[in-house]
């Protein structure tokens, strides 16, 4: 991206006041750097502008050679008007003056002035700019345009047609942003509307995004429609944990009750958008299934206890019980408490029985990629892919996985022309811009790759040790890697062609899903290592505080038990006492009847959740948690990025903080004292785990900052996995 | 003054629509003579021949041909605006249905002169017999090697296709009919001074050189017979040269299209057109039903000509001429007309989408209210349409002001009467 320094600078005029600008900057955005302001309806910084409400309208004129200025005889729209040497803008003449009311007076003629029930009233573009430019009372005496008031478009999000006043964002959002084109304006004229086409539903993943750009009430919310009015509602700062790229949101509350979410602006992560889990998927923060309180088995039944009765039955069980307990937690704990807890497990309980993954294959400590390559997992982050040229998804649905970096590589694409290439045994929605799809048989994968590593390796010349890489995937010609992927040769060409000058990998860990995961990921690095991008080369997280998990070290310690083994421990008796921290087994763990012998036969499980889950009906103690919203803490996203979020509300009943748990209980093990903020628990894990010395703990909130690397860069390592496809792959189409 | 037929020559022959009949009478020379020449020489033709724009707007145009780039590193189009809507006109239409091969000779000629590869030729979607008369002589022009690879041994190659547009009037304005042609809503885009114009970035981005279905079919004449030579017919006016189609309807005695030279007195096209019928002449829409509304002392001292009829507070326009006698409600025609605009509003920008209808139940106010009404109905008129004027993105939304402040200009006093007293 061109910083303002490198850009051609012009000078205009604004109201007579001279200001440098950049060549090509929209007038509307010009204006701001002498602190004027003018009023936009259609107008979004982030789309392309379109010259439709005719709302901020300006008078132009062009210096002339003699130093006089020539007016153009019809105003014209600021948002559309590029900067040139030399231009004239007026912002407040008098024909700008009556255009401006004109326009509001058009907007408001057919418009319901349903202001006193309307969600929007009071946060609403439209009433402000009428208050500031408008007509104040109305001279038309017809009957206004009567149409439907509550459409629902889809589940989430309802049309209230006769509120909208054309703008254009949500239609232009789906066909610029979201890239799903779900939006049109259907009809002519004054009855045009936006709307879904005929039979169809608005099913985008960033559907809630339309309500928020739409400069009225027209487009609501079908949860938050008629809850609130904005100014009964406190706005505070918070991080998304639906999913691991960590949105900024703004989190709407009253009398201690999440409302709604919204996006926040971080132009380093989610620009300003949220996908439609992060903003209709926190229902769950005001479920009645929230756990308020700590119960303890008696005999059949939980019963209510306190927090000192509960600690008394844990301590019993876990203090000093080494490997004969285990701990299993998700990966949506912040890092504070995954820091205390890890070391509640290592130092206090002296057990090395430790896990957060969830995957069917789990690397050993000498598969991962660090492990074999010497490489990080994750290199990239999130905004630099949008100066990526070329661009690998591989394995999964990136829309469904990773929303918020999809929407990042799609603008890539759409601004950018970057090439991507979409790997995936099914339709992703990222076919719709690929440059190139590669739809291999499931099962196929490190053959794929294979193939696609010996055509890099044939054009990238002088990789360390390649040699024996470069026998190994010999076999998979194009031709044949076709007969055993069905990826067409072409497309494989195709594809190679433009990853040849080096490509950023973006791919999930859920990857250790398949049967032969390790071998997967190994071939996927080597492909990276091959065209010389391993510090392009990105194996995501897709939880909250996955990465976060992995950094601080929530996994097996030396001779310790992999969540597998924990649960299989927990079935045969080798596990006596299991501790569920925010994950139920029973949702999170591929084979169903493992978990349910191992939660069934364990003597003692502790779990440790927001809300009832079917593992807490074996439990012998529960331990209520806090909400992300409900705690001060910290995340660590997919691409590093430490975020900090501070309680906006009150716990639920009597929920502690986890890590207030954790060192409550390290209190009565050793009588030390313990840390009495999260702030001061970062300070300990950044002793423990340098990468999080991150600068001040204060200083998190704003973009958050990305964790630094360890260590010096090392030299890519390749390694030689299994890439023969899995048996049976090939009858299986 | 009679008529000066050029275009309308052999209208009435059915045998000039195919290809033997139309070459019989010269037709396809113009185009051998351009491929011998410099394409710069062409253009050159064109600027002496003095052609302006037959569409509305009247722009010179070798101006627009001179504009797309010369030296060519991208495809380059042709378009062809043959969605001839405005009310009042109907005159590419008898072209295209009886004189096809003198429009795509043109095309094909402005193709070799901007060094385009692919022509359109943008049909409005009721002019079924147009589509079908341009769809056969194209065929015929293949078949005899004026289109396709290769044209006449020249190494230029040329195809048209025609494209039916689906009914709008606002597709007839150019940036519509570009988004409309590439598949997009019919809703223009971002013009000059926003956006390069389309002669610089118009298909898909790229030059696109936009003529009118008359603007075209004059073309083959100015280079068979020389720009000098076309631009000695009209020479009396100011800076209008060569011939125009009027399409005159209305109150007259034998409407039709009347093709005369420019200089013609407005009177004498009445004439032509067989007088009034019913009454009394008591204005005209020279031009189209955008184009001012004049009265009848106006009509007596309008000369036909871009400049001429601009001083009498008009515009040539379109060429859709009407005559309306005394007995006409004026307030009902502008009504009616006003009515057509907001129908057609494409709904982009607000002024228009909103303004146009504002305007209609004004003028209904007009025509039927009670004293008082009228007095607050013409108030509202005068200021919600210079913001029409003023805001509206398009012609259409500026345009759609016309009839309704040019009639009212000249006849507020009878407008303002009292019900029942027929204006
Ligand atoms: C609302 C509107 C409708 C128009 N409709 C037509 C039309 O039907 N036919 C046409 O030739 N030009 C039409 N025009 C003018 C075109 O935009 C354009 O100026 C013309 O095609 C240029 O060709 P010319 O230079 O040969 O006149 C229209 C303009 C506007 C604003
Ligand atoms: S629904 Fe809202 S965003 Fe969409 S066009 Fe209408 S006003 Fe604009
Ligand atoms: S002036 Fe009317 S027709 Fe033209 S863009 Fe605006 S709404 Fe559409
Ligand atoms: S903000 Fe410029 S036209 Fe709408």
């Amino acid at each position: 991206m061109q910083t303002a320094t490198e850009q051609e600078l012009v000078t205009i005029t604004v109201n007579d006041q001279e200001v440098r600008v950049p060549k090509g900057e929209m007038i509307v955005e010009s204006v701001k750097r002498i602190g004027l302001d003018v009023p936009i309806f259609c107008y979004h910084p982030r789309m392309k502008p379109v010259g439709m409400c005719r709302m901020c309208l300006v008078d132009v004129g062009m210096k002339q050679k003699d130093g006089s200025v020539r007016v153009m005889p019809k105003p014209q729209t600021a948002c559309t008007l590029p900067a040139t040497e030399g231009l004239a803008i007026y912002t407040d003449t008098e024909q700008i003056r009556k255009d401006r009311k004109g326009i509001l007076e058009f907007l408001l003629v057919n418009h319901p002035l349903d202001c006193p029930v309307c969600d929007r009233g009071g946060e609403c573009p439209l009433q402000n700019l009428t208050l500031i430019y408008g007509p104040s009372t109305t001279r038309f005496v017809e009957e206004k345009r009567h149409l439907l008031k509550a459409f629902p478009l889809s589940k989430y999000v309802q049309l209230d047609l006769e509120r909208c006043i054309q703008c254009g964002r949500c239609v232009r959002f789906t066909e610029e942003i979201s890239g799903d084109g779900q939006l049109a304006f259907l009809f002519r004229g004054a009855l045009m509307q936006p709307q879904t086409y005929e039979l169809t539903d608005f099913t985008s993943r960033f559907s809630g995004n339309t309500i928020e750009v739409c400069p009225v009430g027209a487009l609501t919310s079908a949860e938050y429609r008629f809850r609130a009015r904005p100014w009964d509602l406190e706005t505070s700062p918070a991080i998304c944990t639906e999913c691991s790229n960590g949105c900024s949101t703004w989190f709407d509350h009253r009398v201690g009750e999440m409302i709604r979410i919204n996006g926040r602006t971080n132009e380093a992560v989610n620009e300003e958008w949220t996908c439609d889990k992060g903003k209709f998927g926190h229902n769950y923060l005001n479920s009645p299934k929230r756990l308020t309180t700590p119960l303890v088995r008696d005999g059949e039944s939980l019963r209510e206890a306190g927090w000192a009765e509960a600690y008394e039955r844990i301590l019993a069980v876990f203090k000093g019980g080494g490997g004969a307990v285990a701990g299993l937690s998700g990966g949506r704990p912040s890092n504070e408490s995954l820091f205390l807890w890890k070391r509640l497990f290592t130092e206090r309980f002296e057990s090395p029985n430790l896990d957060h993954r969830w995957h069917v294959h789990l690397p050993g400590a000498g598969e991962t990629v660090a492990g074999r390559h010497g490489i990080r997992e994750v290199n990239t982050p999130i905004a630099a892919f949008e100066g990526m040229p070329a661009i690998f998804f591989f394995g999964g649905d990136p829309a469904a996985e990773q929303p918020i970096l999809y929407l990042r590589v799609r603008k890539a694409w759409f601004r950018n022309e970057a090439k991507v290439i979409v790997a995936a045994p099914e339709p992703t929605e990222a076919d719709n811009f690929a440059y190139c799809v590669l739809r291999y048989r499931p099962g196929s994968e490190a053959a794929l790759l294979g193939g696609l590593t010996r055509l890099l390796l044939e054009k990238a010349g002088g990789v360390a040790g390649a040699d024996e890489l470069r026998q190994a995937v010999a076999r998979f010609t194009p031709e044949e890697t076709e007969v055993v992927t069905g990826v067409a040769s072409g497309a494989l060409r195709r594809a190679a062609e433009a990853m040849a000058e080096g490509f950023a990998t973006a791919a999930s860990r859920t990857l250790y899903n398949l049967p032969n995961g390790a071998d997967v990921v190994t071939a996927l690095t080597n492909l990276a290592i091959s065209a010389k991008s391993a510090d392009r080369f990105n194996l995501f997280a897709t939880e909250a505080n996955e990465q976060g998990a992995l950094e601080i070290g929530v996994l097996p310690g030396a001779g310790g038990l992999d969540t597998r083994g924990i649960l299989e421990g927990c079935r045969d008796g080798g596990v006596r006492a299991l501790w569920l921290l925010q994950c139920d087994p029973f949702e999170r763990f591929p084979n169903r009847e493992l978990a349910r012998q191992a939660l069934e036969n364990v003597e003692f499980l502790l779990v440790q959740d927001i809300i009832e889950t079917e593992s807490f009906h074996h439990a012998s103690v529960v331990l209520p948690c806090c909400a992300f919203s409900e705690d001060d803490g910290s995340y660590t996203n997919m691409e590093r990025r430490v975020q900090r979020v501070r309680r906006v509300v009150a716990p639920k009943g009597h929920a502690k903080p986890s890590w207030k748990v954790f060192s409550e209980l390290e209190l009565r093990m050793t009588g030390e004292t313990p840390p009495f903020s999260a702030k001061e628990v970062m300070g300990m894990l950044g002793s423990a785990a340098p990468q999080y010395q991150v600068s001040a703990y204060d200083h998190l909130e704003g973009e958050g900052v990305i964790l630094p690397a360890e260590g010096g860069a090392a030299e890519p390592r390749l390694a030689l996995p299994d890439y023969d496809a899995m048996e049976g792959s090939r009858e299986l189409v | 003054m009679p008529e000066t037929r050029l275009l309308l020559k052999h209208s009435g022959d059915p045998e000039y629509r195919a290809i033997a009949g139309y070459m019989a009478e010269g037709g396809y020379v113009g185009l051998k003579k351009a491929l011998t020449m410099e394409r710069q020489a062409v253009i050159d033709e064109v600027k002496k021949s003095g052609l302006r724009g037959r569409g509305g707007a009247g722009f010179p145009t070798w101006m627009k041909w001179n504009s797309v780039p010369k030296e060519k590193t991208k495809p380059h189009y042709v378009l062809c605006n043959a969605d001839e809507g405005e009310p009042g006109t109907f005159k590419d239409k008898e072209l295209m249905e009886n004189t096809p091969h003198l429009m795509i000779e043109g095309m094909i000629i402005g193709g070799y002169a901007i060094q385009a590869e692919v022509g359109y030729v943008y049909i409005r979607a009721e002019f079924m017999d147009c589509a079908r008369a341009i769809k056969m002589a194209i065929d015929e022009a293949y078949e005899n090697g004026f289109l396709g690879k290769n044209i006449l041994g020249s190494g230029w190659d040329h195809d048209i296709y025609v494209h039916m547009g689906a009914g709008s009037y606002e597709c007839g304005e150019e940036n519509a009919m570009m988004r409309s042609l590439m598949g997009e809503r019919g809703m223009p885009g971002l013009k000059f001074p926003h956006a390069p114009f389309p002669t610089i970035e118009g298909l898909w981005n790229l030059p696109t050189l936009i003529n009118n279905v008359e603007s075209f079919a004059c073309v083959p004449h100015i280079v068979v017979n020389g720009g000098d030579w076309y631009a000695m017919i009209g020479a009396s006016t100011k800076n209008s040269r060569g011939t125009k189609i009027f399409s005159v309807s209305g109150h007259v005695n034998k409407p039709g299209n009347y093709e005369i030279e420019f200089g013609m007195p407005l009177m004498e096209l009445l004439e032509l057109a067989g007088g009034m019928k019913g009454g009394e002449l008591k204005a005209c829409v020279p031009g189209g039903s955008s184009v001012p509304m004049i009265n009848k002392e106006q009509c007596e001292k309008a000369i036909i000509g871009y400049e001429e009829l601009v001083e009498v507070g008009t515009m040539v326009g379109s060429g859709g001429c009407i005559f309306l006698n005394e007995h006409t409600c004026i307030v009902t025609f502008i009504w009616r007309t006003t009515l057509f605009y907001a129908r057609e509003s494409c709904g982009k920008c607000t002024p228009c989408r909103e303004g146009s209808g504002r305007l209609v139940a004004a003028l209904a106010r007009l025509r039927s209210g009670d004293d008082a009404q009228k007095t607050a109905a013409l108030r509202d008129i005068d200021e919600l349409v210079t913001v029409m004027r003023s805001a509206s993105l398009c012609g259409l939304g500026q345009m759609a002001v016309s009839p309704a402040t040019s009639a009212l200009q000249d006849f507020r006093q009878a407008v303002g009467a009292p019900k029942g007293a027929n204006t």
